[in-house]
């Protein structure tokens, strides 16, 4: 790859990767780490049909890849973690505070889902795209994506119900 | 979209927390890039030693299975003449059947040089061979008159007596 197209994928990672490891992390459940090394895979992966798609549709493609390599690593059972002596972060003061607590109940939340189901809502609510393209990203049909996404709100609204109120 | 689905979906979006792409992230995003290059190169040096085995082993094993045809072999006959036993036993084969008494002469004289005729090329003996030894002077003078004298000589003596001699009762001669 040429230095332009280099620069290219380099602004676009800046640019993106607050969005992308968010969306890694809703994906996850909530597992910062998972949610890095997926964010890593997809980018690595994007590096190499960088010429290809640059143009395009990038941020797509590292979407479909992420909520894929997401929905592998779920069936894993082994991360390829070791521990270590000191802990990498340590919490800061301001963590405790109500939206840490309330982004915490909603990936505790989202962790309880089976993946397919939360990679659709995700995809559905958070993303903001239409069933078809949750069903392209997911790779399966359009009524089994629906009813992904279907399932996942109706768990969501028994595991947030304190969280989000009902209007009344 | 209830009320739910859309306090869900607020609740995805304000939890998202600022997080800069930092040179640790650069840096492990680099050795990621190098790291899987090296896999691929590795896999496509393996893909391609195990393409050019594989081809090897395919012309190796090819040719034992399926017989080779040359261009300038003679046909297959019934039966035919012992290679070695006579001088000009070699080319008969084809004369025999094809060429009429009187006509191995242009038969014979078309070859001018040693390096272009298959029979005398593929015998290594060609001292015993009177083909070889008239065609070799032929080959270093580039006149070639000397070859229809020495084919005419011996196709006269060598060809008329071998095809009925050779030849099966079977076959019809021409």
């Amino acid at each position: 790859m040429d230095q332009a197209r280099a620069g290219e994928f380099d602004a676009f990672v800046a640019a993106r990767w607050s969005a992308l490891l968010h969306l890694a992390r809703l994906l996850t459940g909530g597992d910062r780490h998972r949610a890095e090394d997926l964010v890593q895979e997809s980018l690595v992966k994007l590096w190499f049909v960088w010429p290809r798609i640059a143009d395009e549709a990038p941020e797509a493609y590292v979407r479909t890849v992420l909520v894929r390599a997401a929905a592998r690593s779920a069936r894993r059972r082994w991360w390829g973690e070791r521990p270590v002596e000191q802990v990498p972060e340590a919490p800061v003061a301001g963590d405790v505070s109500a939206a840490v607590a309330e982004r915490s109940r909603l990936e505790v939340a989202l962790a309880r889902l089976p993946a397919k189901q939360r990679a659709a809502v995700v995809l559905r609510y958070y993303q903001d795209l239409s069933e078809r393209q949750v069903a392209e990203v997911l790779g399966c049909p359009l009524g089994t994506a629906r009813s992904h996404a279907a399932r996942g709100v109706a768990r969501l609204r028994e595991l947030l119900a304190d969280v989000i109120e009902p209007v009344g | 979209m209830d009320h739910f689905e859309q306090q869900l979906a607020r609740l995805m979006r304000d939890t998202e927390q600022y997080s800069p792409f930092g040179p640790g992230h650069r840096d492990r995003l680099r050795a990621g890039v190098l790291a899987r290059r090296r896999v691929r190169l590795a896999q496509k040096a393996v893909g391609s030693v195990l393409a050019v085995a594989g081809l090897s082993l395919g012309l190796f094993l090819i040719p034992d299975t399926a017989p080779r045809t040359e261009p300038g072999a003679p046909p297959p006959r019934p039966a035919s003449s012992p290679p070695h036993s006579s001088p000009g036993a070699t080319p008969s084969p084809t004369t025999s059947a094809t060429v009429s008494p009187s006509g191995p002469t242009p038969t014979y004289s078309v070859p001018p040089t040693g390096s272009d005729d298959p029979y005398g090329s593929d015998d290594p003996l060609g001292s015993a061979d009177p083909y070889g030894s008239a065609s070799s002077p032929g080959t270093a003078s580039p006149g070639g008159a000397e070859s229809p004298t020495h084919t005419d000589d011996s196709g006269g003596e060598t060809h008329p007596d071998r095809p009925e001699s050779e030849s099966p009762a079977g076959i019809p001669t021409p």
